[in-house]
């Protein structure tokens, strides 16, 4: 694994220098090789990873944050798991799981997967492909809404055959037909779920403790405290190396960063850019930078807040929407706010997918040009107070941040600031994560700063930007809608070359930038701290936690924490 | 008012000036906060910049100190000084207004259950008790996290009116001394309504204890608007309060460690302010409690 | 003493009712009442919510609603939590006796601090060092709690290396041996419960040397002072004795206040107790947990008080009698 150190120069104020010239490709090429077992190294250790809040759920159907997946992730097993390379054409670059092997039928239009038989749920009872045709059952049953319905979309049913044998029938052939059922679905267990549907869902007992059948068993869940994982020594594919990992949480990054200078947690998947130069200083810790598949944005909310079927009473005009966006001085935004650790984001995707291509069509900035569209849209400030009004409607609205993101609290101000200069108020609302995703998934705000971690593929925006994903549990926050946009990355996602599939995604995401439903601000790289003593591999871009059960801590190096003894 | 009314008065301010001269430190803290309030309160002649300008989010962010941003730039490259100045000016101007708001509820309030009697005097003296038990900041804090959108009246309304009872206290306290005093006895001889004998006889020598408690409790509300503020419920941004400069500062540990400045200079400003008011009410307090019976 | 204690316990339930009023006035008021969360969710169907409405009565008429309210209240029963996802007494349960303990170090550290101070200014009484003890104490008195607290952040913990968050490890803390859990709840306890000292021994300071200075002059330590006692030891023996009266009116009154006092420091230092509640449930909009915890705080001081009171009657005789 290709380590990445992050160099400073000496003086303040502090930039990090970083060696540009690791790109993407090249992380992911000497990112390879996690998936040998390694059965030389001794077992043992805790992991401590820090996080800025409690997850909304822990049932992979509709859990949205990023700790929620980490820990999904750990915890249960897909069919199969794409590799390292993150090829998602095809099945070449997928390796088995839950399932051991699997043949296309001759027309491609449905594939059989043959299940491992010595797969087991932490319970005890056997993985059988039942689970597998309940899983695809609770993920497309539209009462329980889940987001990633859209993404299977594609797939017709899941059949099984007999008690070790799951097919997946697809309604047409697609490149990416494969990844979309595979990737999307973590096999859960039918006999503890049973018929739960719905919005009993969220408060079933599998949503705070689950079962799965994955390396590592859960253990608890204090809210607001922490969330412990055991490894399963009795695994059907080899025990993980450490035999524990705690995720803490920890809402002020004061309190993180405090933590780990202090030995109570190992590593803090993302540092603010002000702290990077004290932690490159700490000699028991270990800085990576990767390209972390994230973007963030302005996000505003087409609908009423109120009322959703009715437009909002600002952001259902495009042309506000466009002006708004000349109104800001995003390289500099971005800039002040994490140094030269982001780039501005171009669109809803990131510079990692080689279907982006980094020169379409922006709303430039022009403070004057905003000032002329807004004039000429009849927005007046008639009273002199600052503020333009029309039709009654004043020209205000509240911006809402996860105060656990301090780059994005900080770009709030500015943006504050850049609108009022062209007669915009703007009133910042900062509230932590669990309730900025309450705000987000009941459509309550006029703007957000939201932010995505994207997947390995591109396709993903048809759950956060696409038509499908406007529905009330969609992850399309701001009902954007635009059917040419869809029939574009529907296009892409069925293209057969490269060159096709980049062709038809540009042509969307111009669409998208043209109607601005939201501003693009930052793609910020992942810079993580982890303990020297953590030995970690296959650190993939899309999900630096997908390995976590190859890391190790060898025995030599081994503090307190990793010595106690589990005997749970 | 009454015709010895000015006289009254005057015998303050002689006095007044009598322990000034003597008091050192009172006197330093009269020429601070004089300093302080000219400065903060003509901010738009003595701020170098506009507050909310951010001139280069660039190349100014967390700048230090430097000739043309004496106290350096904050994390959106504004002026802190400049934000210091006009942040006082909001700080004093909420400080000021909620303990006049306070002052006046609270005169009233003690005055009318000291000079009552009976039955009335019992229950505002019960009520007082009661509204004395509730903690100021905790209530504060559920009525600003729960209506976000206060303006700033609201706001300093609300402060104003959690904060009197301490003063209804001491007041109701005068008022029943002063009460038995021989001139109240003779002017109720004279044939003075109870009314008249209230405004006229009994509250102007009421004054000088009220002044000390508002010197006290102006320090107190500065301290109380800081502390919401820093929690993001009292002045909202882009507004600068000395509070809230100290919420930009604190944003994160390093931050505070390499850009100081930032969090730094509302602190020292509000340790200052506060403590100028503190010396003041306590000089005031040596100053008039000794004579405290009747008019001189 | 019996009439005193019925009063003022009958008051105490007036001052927690009119608390628990005021609070569910404003909650009724605010955007984000306890239901509205799982309310307004869009995936919920009508039905289920009419059903939730029922059960928890709000459909009924809003004074129905507070009647409930109250009752509840007194009966403990306080809401359940969004953000801790447990019922809310539960989480104050957990909370309390950490603040209470953060409180009472504090305070012994406050007691400590100020009375040494005092005794040093009043040995040295007139004296240069007599009034820098007093201007320090002034700034410290002075100073905006949460600044304070910022400032001992930030200086001790790049050097000192203390731990911060929470009142232990939290991985580490089970397994620990007993004298490994003491060191690491002092270790944690360290810089929030100074930052509590620092903020209170202003006051005692003060009272202190303004009681000791009126004690000294006194008939009593004439007499010692001529049976050859030294200085030194008349203040630290005979001085003290009489002077700690006055302190524990402080106490009285620093007691109740100390819950409100001690929220900017939890919050500042993630000392996992009620103020930290309070103040995390500001950004996490959980409004059962904010309103439950004001109104423990409101029951606090009205104990505190009540407690102070009747401890303060309890030594002087000569109150006793008073009203």
């Amino acid at each position: 694994m290709d380590v990445e150190k992050v160099r400073r120069q000496l003086v303040a104020p502090v930039r990090i220098f970083i060696v540009r010239s690791v790109t993407f490709v090249a992380l992911l090429a000497a990112c390879s090789g996690g998936e040998s077992p390694r059965s030389d190294t001794p077992t043992g250790g805790t992991l401590v990873i820090s996080v800025g809040g409690d997850p909304e759920t822990l049932l992979p159907p509709i859990a949205t944050t990023t700790t929620a997946q980490i820990i999904g992730d750990l915890v249960y097993d897909r069919l199969a798991e794409i590799g390292d390379s993150l090829n998602t054409v095809g099945d070449s670059g997928f390796h088995p799981r839950l399932a051991e092997a699997w043949e296309w039928a001759a027309d491609s239009l449905s594939v059989t997967f043959r299940m491992n038989p010595r797969a087991r749920w932490h319970d005890g009872v056997p993985v059988r492909s039942s689970d597998v045709v309940f899983t695809y059952r609770l993920y497309s049953d539209s009462l329980n809404g889940s987001p990633y319905a859209v993404a299977l979309a594609d797939v017709d049913s899941v059949t099984a055959p007999d008690s070790l044998t799951a097919t997946i029938w697809f309604r047409e052939r697609s490149p990416m037909q494969f990844y979309d059922a595979v990737n999307t679905m973590s096999i859960l267990p039918a006999h503890v779920l049973g018929n739960v549907r719905g919005p009993a869902l969220r408060s079933s007992p599998l949503s705070r403790a689950p079962i799965g059948s994955g390396r590592f068993r859960f253990v608890k869940w204090s809210a607001a405290q922490s969330i412990e994982l055991a490894a399963d020594t009795a695994n059907y594919r080899r025990r993980p190396n450490l035999d524990r990992v705690i995720i803490t949480i920890a809402p002020d990054m004061n309190t993180a960063l405090a933590r780990l200078a202090g030995g109570e947690a190992d590593m803090l998947e993302q540092i603010p850019a002000a702290s990077v130069a004290n932690i490159a200083k700490d000699t028991s810790m270990r800085v990576l930078l990767t390209n972390g598949l994230d973007y963030n944005f302005i996000q505003f909310n087409l609908s009423d807040p109120g009322f959703p079927s009715r437009a909002h009473r600002l952001f259902g005009d495009r042309e506000l929407r466009r002006a708004l966006t000349l109104a800001l001085d995003r390289a500099s935004i971005v800039q002040n706010a994490y140094d030269s650790l982001a780039d501005v984001a171009i669109g809803p995707t990131v510079r990692a997918y080689p279907t982006t291509d980094p020169s379409l069509r922006q709303l430039a900035f022009s403070r004057d040009a905003a000032i002329r569209t807004l004039d000429s849209l009849g927005w007046k400030d008639s009273n002199n107070d600052g503020v333009r009004e029309r039709n009654g409607v004043r020209l205000e609205f509240s911006l809402s941040v996860p105060t656990s993101s301090k780059a994005r609290v900080a770009m709030a101000e500015l943006i504050q600031e850049q609108f009022r200069r062209v007669g915009a108020k703007v009133n910042i609302d900062a509230l932590d994560i669990p309730a900025f995703v309450d705000l987000q998934n009941r459509r309550r705000f006029d703007a957000v700063i939201g932010g995505w971690h994207v997947e390995p593929s591109p396709g993903g925006v048809r759950q956060t930007w696409g038509s499908r994903g406007a529905q009330t549990s969609g992850s399309n926050y701001g009902s954007y809608r635009n059917s040419a946009f869809d029939a574009q990355v529907d296009s892409a996602l069925a293209a057969n070359t490269l060159e096709e599939r980049r062709s038809h995604f540009s042509r969307a995401y111009q669409i998208i930038i043209d109607d601005a439903p939201a501003i693009w601000l930052a793609e910020p790289k992942r810079v993580m701290a982890v303990h020297k003593r953590i030995r970690t591999v296959g650190l993939r871009p899309d999900a630096w936690w997908a390995n976590i059960a190859e890391w190790s801590i060898p025995a030599s190096e081994r503090i307190a924490r990793d010595r106690i003894a589990t005997g749970r | 008012m009454n015709a010895d009314t000015p006289f009254v008065i005057a015998g303050y301010a002689r006095r007044g000036r009598r322990w000034l001269g003597r008091d050192r430190s009172a006197r330093f803290a009269v020429i601070l906060l004089a300093v302080i309030s000219v400065v903060c309160f003509l901010a738009p002649l003595t701020a170098p910049h506009d507050p909310n300008f951010q001139p280069d989010i660039v190349k100014l962010r967390n700048a230090p100190p430097s000739v043309e941003y004496p106290m350096g730039n904050d994390q959106a490259s504004r002026d802190v000084l400049s934000r210091l100045l006009y942040g006082g000016r909001l700080s004093l101007t909420v400080a000021l207004l909620a303990t006049l708001v306070s002052v006046t509820v609270g005169t009233a309030y003690g005055a009318a259950a000291g000079y009552a009697t009976g039955f009335v005097s019992t229950i505002l003296e019960r009520i007082l008790d009661a509204l004395l038990a509730i903690p100021r900041l905790l209530l504060l804090i559920v009525i600003f996290a729960a209506r976000r959108d206060m303006p700033i009246g609201g706001f300093i309304l609300i402060l104003g009116v959690t904060g009197w009872y301490a003063l209804a206290r001491l007041v109701r306290g005068q008022v029943l001394a002063l009460k038995a005093q021989d001139f109240v006895a003779s002017a109720k001889a004279l044939g003075a309504t109870r009314m008249r004998i209230l405004t006229r006889h009994i509250l102007p020598n009421v004054v000088s204890p009220v002044i000390v408690a508002a010197m006290l409790g102006l320090g107190h509300v500065i301290v109380l608007e800081a502390g919401l503020s820093w929690l993001g419920i009292g002045v909202r941004s882009p507004d600068a309060s000395w509070g809230n400069m100290i919420q930009d500062g604190s944003a994160s540990l390093d931050q505070m460690a390499t850009s100081w400045w930032i969090a730094f200079f509302p602190g020292i400003a509000i340790v200052l302010t506060v403590v100028a008011f503190n010396v003041l009410g306590d000089a005031l307090l040596k100053a008039l409690s000794p004579r405290q019976s009747g008019i001189e | 003493m019996a009439a005193f204690f019925v009063r003022r316990v009958l008051q105490g339930i007036v001052v927690v009712a009119l608390v628990a009023t005021i609070v569910f006035l404003l909650i009724h008021a605010a955007p984000g009442d306890p239901f509205a969360a799982a309310m307004e969710d869009p995936s919920i169907t009508e039905s289920v919510r009419q059903t939730w409405r029922h059960a928890y009565g709000l459909d009924r008429p809003i004074g129905e609603q507070y009647l409930r309210y109250v009752a509840n209240v007194f009966r403990g029963d306080l809401g359940f939590s969004i953000s801790r996802q447990r019922p809310v007494v539960s989480a104050l349960a957990d909370a309390l006796p950490n603040t209470l303990l953060l409180m009472t170090l504090g305070l012994i550290g406050g007691f400590a601090l100020g009375i040494s101070v005092a005794v040093v200014q009043v040995r040295h009484r007139g004296k240069a060092l007599d009034r820098i003890l007093g201007g320090v104490s002034l700034a410290f008195f002075a100073v905006p709690d949460f600044w304070l607290a910022l400032l001992v952040l930030v200086s001790l913990t790049s050097w000192l290396h203390f731990p911060i968050g929470g009142a232990v490890d939290p991985v580490m803390y089970d397994f620990l041996t007993p004298w490994g859990r003491f060191v690491d709840r002092v270790r944690h306890l360290f810089l929030p419960a100074l930052t509590l000292s620092l903020l209170y021994f202003p006051i005692i300071a003060r009272h202190q040397r303004a009681s000791l200075m009126e004690v000294l002059p006194s008939e009593y330590i004439t007499t010692a002072r001529a049976k050859g006692v030294d200085e030194r030891t008349l203040i630290r023996h005979h001085a003290m004795r009489n002077a700690l009266l006055p302190v524990i009116t402080i106490l009285g009154v620093a007691f109740p206040a100390l819950l409100t006092g001690a929220v900017f420091i939890e919050k500042v230092f993630s000392w996992p107790g009620m103020g930290f509640l309070i103040v995390s449930s500001i950004q996490g909009r959980d409004y059962p947990l904010l309103t439950a915890a004001v109104i423990l705080g409101a029951v606090f001081v009205v104990v505190g008080s009540l407690l102070a009171d009747a401890l303060y009657r309890l030594l002087d005789p000569r109150l006793r009698d008073e009203r």
